[in-house]
């Protein structure tokens, strides 16, 4: 029976350079599948302007003009942050509560079974009823506009992060115990790490759902954000400077998608890379 | 063959003291008459008394459902006993009235920190009593030595395999430099191969430290190949039918597995075990 012994060391470097070869090509295949699809996407776009008139859908060219226009001109930057400013607020008041319900109904049976009817009538209540009864009883105010942003928001958060809590691994809580963790070693060394990623994901969600809600309550009643000034350009048949004011905040909030919370989680979630 | 074990309640436990001589009589650990029933009713323990001398290797051994790791988490204290007593005769106690154990658990999975490093995961029981990374570093990566892992610091756990990653917890229970060693059939999960030699590396941990170990595991060959004594348990209620001292001789090697001595002792303890299951059956 022969046994093999030996170890190629000229084997181990051709399989690491492989790798490197391997792991080279997987991020180039990355970077073209990306590029297609942003411009087919823009293709896309491109075909729909030529099949209708440019005054119900304009091309990219000529948006992409109107927003270089708009940001030498410099006052598309105020109402971009206005809004960053309700949407800020609106998400911090969203994210509170629902941490405070999503992690109250993960940890304990009875608020569970208590927040459960309410959260099923916060899902099924549509946003405009919320947004609208609140400018009643708040009144055409900023705070009714951020509280009517916020409240669509919360029970779809609370359910993602109650789901988050469940999934926490007890058995490192026990192990934890078997340490002679406190309570307090028990949440910072063991529970805290756990929810992390699922609150950065509720954080992502959380922003993309608010910004939608703030443009929306900007548009039913206030006077000055982007969702007014997109309210304001479709009533004057403007299509250009609609497409092109929300154009600037898809590319303000890519940047907070990819620029800071992307970084984040690169920074924060290392020991998740392959 | 039972009476031959009862009788040799004195067999030597401490591999560096094959007569027992030296061996104190004064137990490290004993559970008093102590049973455990869960919220929904279920008698997981009843009425079970354990002697541990230091330098004891034990196994508790038996089926599913017999209790073995309930009562181990009662030594480590995760949970009170609902009758009984567990005292540690030789511990100073705190002004709380809580005994103070050397003890470390390793687990039936790893249970390490995904999120943190081999280091990190090691660190953790020395982190919890707030000595420094800088302080614990030589600790640490003596403890990684002891299972040889000092390589793998800073690796996570996904790069490790299913050995490794229990090499890693087993590292994580020794850094603390216990006195008594608590395992919840740490190696179930685990391959024939990377099993053995993790049997083996227990081995040779207990010779050097020193340990009183507590194992346990529903593997008869194991219980065999490790324990200086055999405790057979009982399901339905959980309890202990049989203590069998072991005779085989230590250092043992994985030769040991082959010889006669290590089959009839092997016999001798799957009857015992089979006859609780049939009694069991019966009940």
């Amino acid at each position: 029976m022969a046994l093999v012994t030996g170890f190629d060391a000229n084997a181990s470097g051709r399989i690491a350079s492989l790798a490197g070869a391997i792991a080279g090509s997987e991020r180039m295949h990355y970077a073209v599948i990306s590029f297609l699809s942003v411009v087919s996407l823009v293709a896309l776009w491109q075909f729909g302007s030529m099949a209708l008139p440019s005054s119900v859908l304009p091309g990219p060219y000529r948006v992409v003009s109107a927003l270089v226009a708009n940001v030498l001109q410099g006052d598309i930057f105020t109402d971009i942050a206005i809004t960053l400013g309700r949407i800020a607020a609106a998400f911090a008041i969203a994210m509170a509560v629902a941490l405070l319900l999503g992690f109250s109904m993960a940890l304990s049976r009875t608020a569970g079974i208590f927040f459960h009817v309410w959260i099923i009538c916060g899902i099924t209540i549509p946003a405009l009823v919320t947004i609208l009864t609140l400018y009643m009883v708040v009144g055409l105010n900023d705070t009714a506009a951020v509280l009517g942003a916020a409240a669509p928001v919360i029970p779809v958060l609370a359910i993602n992060i109650r789901e988050g809590v469940k999934g926490i691994d007890t058995r490192l809580i026990g192990m934890a115990r078997a340490f002679r963790a406190g309570r307090r070693q028990q949440i910072v060394s063991v529970m805290a790490p756990q929810v992390a990623p699922m609150l950065l994901a509720s954080t992502r969600f959380g922003i993309g759902l608010v910004w939608k809600m703030v443009l929306f309550v900007e548009l039913l009643g206030r006077g000055s954000g982007v969702g007014y000034k997109i309210e304001f350009f479709y009533q004057m048949f403007n299509m250009t400077e609609v497409l092109a004011y929300a154009l600037s905040f898809v590319f303000v909030m890519l940047f907070i998608e990819v620029a800071i919370l992307g970084t984040i989680e690169r920074r924060i979630f290392r020991w998740k890379r392959n | 063959m039972l009476q031959r074990y009862s009788a040799s309640q004195d067999m030597a436990a401490d591999p560096s003291d094959p007569t027992g001589a030296g061996r104190s009589d004064r137990p490290i650990v004993a559970m008093r008459d102590v049973g455990k029933v869960f919220a929904n009713g279920t008698i997981a323990l009843s009425g079970m008394s354990l002697d541990v001398r230091p330098g004891e290797f034990v196994s508790l051994l038996g089926p599913s459902g017999c209790g073995k790791s309930t009562a181990l988490r009662l030594v480590a204290g995760l949970g009170g006993a609902s009758v009984g007593q567990i005292e540690w005769p030789t511990s100073s106690y705190t002004h709380a009235g809580e005994p103070e154990r050397e003890i470390s658990f390793v687990f039936q999975e790893p249970t390490l920190m995904p999120w943190a490093t081999v280091f990190r995961n090691v660190w953790l029981p020395l982190r919890l009593k707030g000595v420094s990374r800088r302080a614990a570093t030589e600790r640490v990566m003596d403890a990684l030595g002891m299972v040889g892992l000092d390589k793998f610091a800073e690796h996570y756990p996904r790069e490790l395999s299913g050995g490794m990653k229990m090499r890693v917890s087993i590292a994580r229970a020794l850094v603390t430099r216990p006195k008594v060693m608590l395992m919840d059939e740490p190696f179930a999960a685990l391959d024939e191969i990377t099993r053995q030699k993790l049997n083996d590396d227990i081995l040779r941990l207990w010779g050097d430290q020193g340990w009183t170990v507590i194992f346990v595991t529903h593997s008869v060959f194991e219980a065999v190949y490790l324990s200086s004594r055999i405790v057979v348990m009982a399901a339905r209620p959980g309890r202990v039918i049989a203590d069998l001292p072991n005779t085989l001789a230590y250092p043992r090697s994985g030769d040991v597995r082959t010889t006669a001595d290590f089959a009839a002792a092997s016999r001798e303890v799957s009857d015992v075990l089979h006859q609780s299951m049939d009694v069991d059956a019966h009940r």
